[in-house]
C-alpha cells in the first residue's frame, strides 16, 4: 500500500525494505560528534506552530522546534505544560483521542506527518514509543519481541532479530535461558527494557519515550539511561521526563515547557519557553523562567 | 520560594567567603604596616595568621563539596558555587603572598632600608588593599562593571612594580643595598600577584553574572582581552 511516506511493499520473503537507508558508518560518525554539533545535523522533525486542543480546551500553544538526528532531545516542565501532549503528536498517538485537534505542522524528514494519505500505523512503526508504565504483552518474552515483526511481515531470521534487539536493549543475558517464559514475570526494569527491545525490533527511525524510568527504581533507571546513550548511535530519541537531572544526564538538547495562564485568568495551556543545548539550559539558560525551573525555584 | 534549604546553604557559603575576604584584607594591611614600620613582631603575626586563612579555605572547600553533593546546583547556583570555590582559592593565595612579604621584611630587617623603595612598596600594598576591597564588594553586589574596573587598578600596581625594579637596578654598585633591593623585588612581585588575584576574583564575578568566563587580561597577549 503506497502512502505519502512512500513505504515500499513487502517482498515475497516478507521483508519490508525501509524507505530510508540507515548508514551505520555515518551513524557512528555522528554519534562520535560532540554535543555542540547536534544542531548541525539533519532535522528529523520540523515542528511549526504546533497547537493541540482537547475539545475547546487549548493544551499546547504554538510550538516550533527541530529534533535532530541521532540526538537525545528531552522535554521538561511542570505538570500540565503539554510535554506529553507534544511528544504524542510526533507519532500521531493523539489520533486515538476523539476530541484532540492538532494544528500547525509536523514535518518528518520533510514530509507532512498529518497528510491525509499517511498511514498512522506505518508512522508508529517508524516512530516507536515507550511509555511510563512498562506494558509487555501477556505473552512470552520471545513473542513480545516477535509480535511486531510478524505483523509487519518481517519474518526472515526472526530468532536472530529477537536476540539482536534483546542484546541491544541490554536484556539478552538476563533472559536468554527463559525466552518462553511469560514477560509479566520480569521485574519492572526488565519489562521496560523489553518494551524498548520490542520498539526497536521493527526497525524504527525514532524512539519516543514518555517518562520511561519514572516507575522504576534508581538502579533500573541508571540502566535505562545507559541504554539511551547506546541507542542514540542508531536512533533519534525524544524523551519526556519530569526528572531534570535525568534530562541533564542523557539529553543533547532540552526543551523547557511551562504553563501560561490565558486571558480569562483561569484556563491554562502549555508553551515552549526555551529550547537549546542541554549544557546551555543547565549552566546559563536565556530565560528567567527556565532558570527558575531548573534551579527548583519554580512554583 | 522553593529550595529554601539550598538557598540557605548558598547564603552561608557566600558569607563564609566574604568573612575569609575580611580576614585576608587584615593580612594584607598587616603585611603593609610591617613593611612600612619594619616591625618584626608584626611580621610574625602576619605569618602566624595565615593558619587561620588556610583553615577558612579548607572549611569553604568542604562546604562547596557538600552543597554540590547534596543540592546538585545548576545554572546560576552552580556558577556561584564554582566562583566561590575559585575565589576562595585566590584568597588563600593572597594569604600566602602576605606571608612571603612578612618573611622577607623580617629577613632584611637588619639591612638599611631605602625610603623611596619602601614608599613605592607601601603604595603598591595600599592599592592592593583597595583592589581586594573592590573585588569582594563587586562579588557581593554582583557588580560586573565594578569588577571589570579592577583591570585598570591593577595597571597602577604593575606600574609601581616596574618603578621598584628600576630603583633596585640603581643599587648595583652597593652590595648591602643590592641585597636589600633584591629582597624588595620579591616583595614587589608578591604585591603584584595579590593584585592579580583580586582581578581573578573580579573575573569570577563577571562569570557569575553573565555565565561567560573571560580573562580581563592574558599574560600571553599584549592587549587586554575585549
Amino acid at each position: 500500500m503506497s502512502t505519502e511516506l512512500d513505504v515500499p511493499p513487502t517482498n515475497a520473503e516478507g521483508d519490508a525494505a525501509p524507505e530510508i537507508e540507515i548508514d551505520s558508518r555515518r551513524m557512528g560518525e555522528l554519534a562520535g560528534a560532540s554535543a555542540s554539533d547536534v544542531r548541525s545535523r539533519e532535522a528529523v522533525f520540523r515542528i511549526e506552530e504546533l497547537s493541540v486542543s482537547y475539545g475547546t480546551s487549548l493544551a499546547l500553544h504554538g510550538t516550533t522546534l527541530d529534533i535532530h538526528r541521532n540526538a537525545v532531545t528531552a522535554f521538561i516542565g511542570p505538570s500540565g505544560c503539554g510535554k506529553s501532549t507534544f511528544i504524542r503528536c510526533l507519532n500521531r498517538m493523539n489520533d486515538t483521542i476523539p476530541d484532540a485537534r492538532v494544528q500547525g505542522q509536523v514535518l518528518y524528514h520533510g514530509r507532512d506527518l498529518y497528510a491525509s494519505n499517511v498511514d498512522p500505523v506505518e508512522v508508529r512503526r517508524r516512530i516507536g514509543m515507550v511509555f511510563q508504565k512498562p506494558n509487555p504483552f501477556p505473552k512470552s518474552i520471545y513473542d513480545n519481541i516477535a509480535f511486531g515483526p510478524r505483523m509487519l511481515g518481517m519474518k526472515k531470521d526472526l530468532g536472530e532479530r529477537v536476540e539482536r534487539v534483546l542484546r541491544h536493549a541490554a536484556l539478552w543475558d538476563e533472559v536468554k535461558d527463559r525466552l518462553k517464559e511469560n514477560a509479566l514475570g520480569l521485574s519492572g526494569g526488565q519489562q521496560q527494557r523489553l518494551c524498548i527491545a520490542r520498539a526497536i525490533a521493527v526497525e524504527p527511525d525514532v524512539i519516543l519515550m514518555d517518562e520511561p524510568a519514572s516507575a522504576l527504581d534508581p538502579i533500573s533507571t541508571t540502566r535505562i539511561e545507559d541504554l539511551i546513550h547506546e541507542l542514540k548511535r542508531e536512533y533519534t530519541i525524544a524523551i519526556v521526563t519530569h526528572n531534570m537531572q535525568q534530562a541533564a544526564r542523557v539529553a543533547d538538547m532540552t526543551a523547557f515547557f511551562s504553563v501560561e495562564v490565558q486571558d480569562d485568568g483561569k484556563a491554562r495551556h502549555g508553551i515552549l519557553v526555551e529550547y537549546d543545548l542541554t549544557t546551555k539550559i543547565f549552566t546559563n539558560p536565556s530565560d528567567k523562567r527556565t532558570e527558575d525551573y531548573v534551579t527548583g525555584r519554580f512554583g | 520560594m522553593a529550595r529554601v534549604e539550598m538557598q540557605s546553604e548558598l547564603d552561608d557559603l557566600e558569607a563564609s567567603f566574604q568573612d575569609a575576604g575580611t580576614i585576608v584584607l587584615r593580612s594584607i594591611r598587616g603585611a603593609v604596616d610591617a613593611l612600612r614600620t619594619q616591625d618584626v613582631e608584626l611580621c610574625d603575626e602576619v605569618i602566624t595568621f595565615d593558619d587561620e586563612i588556610d583553615e577558612r579555605f579548607m572549611s569553604i572547600e568542604k562546604q562547596v563539596e557538600l552543597v554540590i553533593a547534596r543540592q546538585a546546583p545548576v545554572a546560576g547556583d552552580l556558577r556561584l558555587v564554582l566562583a566561590l570555590l575559585h575565589s576562595t582559592l585566590h584568597l588563600e593565595r593572597v594569604g600566602d603572598q602576605c606571608v612571603t612579604i612578612a618573611k622577607l621584611t623580617k629577613l632584611a630587617s637588619h639591612l638599611d632600608t631605602k625610603r623611596a623603595v619602601i614608599e613605592s612598596l607601601v603604595d603598591m600594598g595600599e592599592r592592593c588593599v583597595e583592589m581586594m576591597r573592590v573585588a569582594l564588594a563587586a562579588f557581593g553586589e554582583r557588580d560586573a562593571e565594578r569588577a571589570r574596573g579592577l583591570h585598570a587598578l591593577d595597571e597602577l600596581v604593575d606600574r609601581a612594580n616596574r618603578q621598584v625594579f628600576g630603583d633596585v637596578l640603581g643599587y648595583v654598585n652597593d652590595k648591602d643595598a643590592l641585597e636589600w633591593g633584591m629582597r624588595q623585588l620579591t616583595v614587589a612581585r608578591c604585591f603584584e600577584r595579590i593584585g592579580d588575584n583580586a582581578v581573578d576574583i573580579g573575573e569570577q564575578t563577571v562569570f557569575v553574572v553573565t555565565g561567560e568566563f573571560v580573562e580581563f587580561t592574558d599574560a600571553s597577549h599584549d592587549t587586554p582581552t575585549p
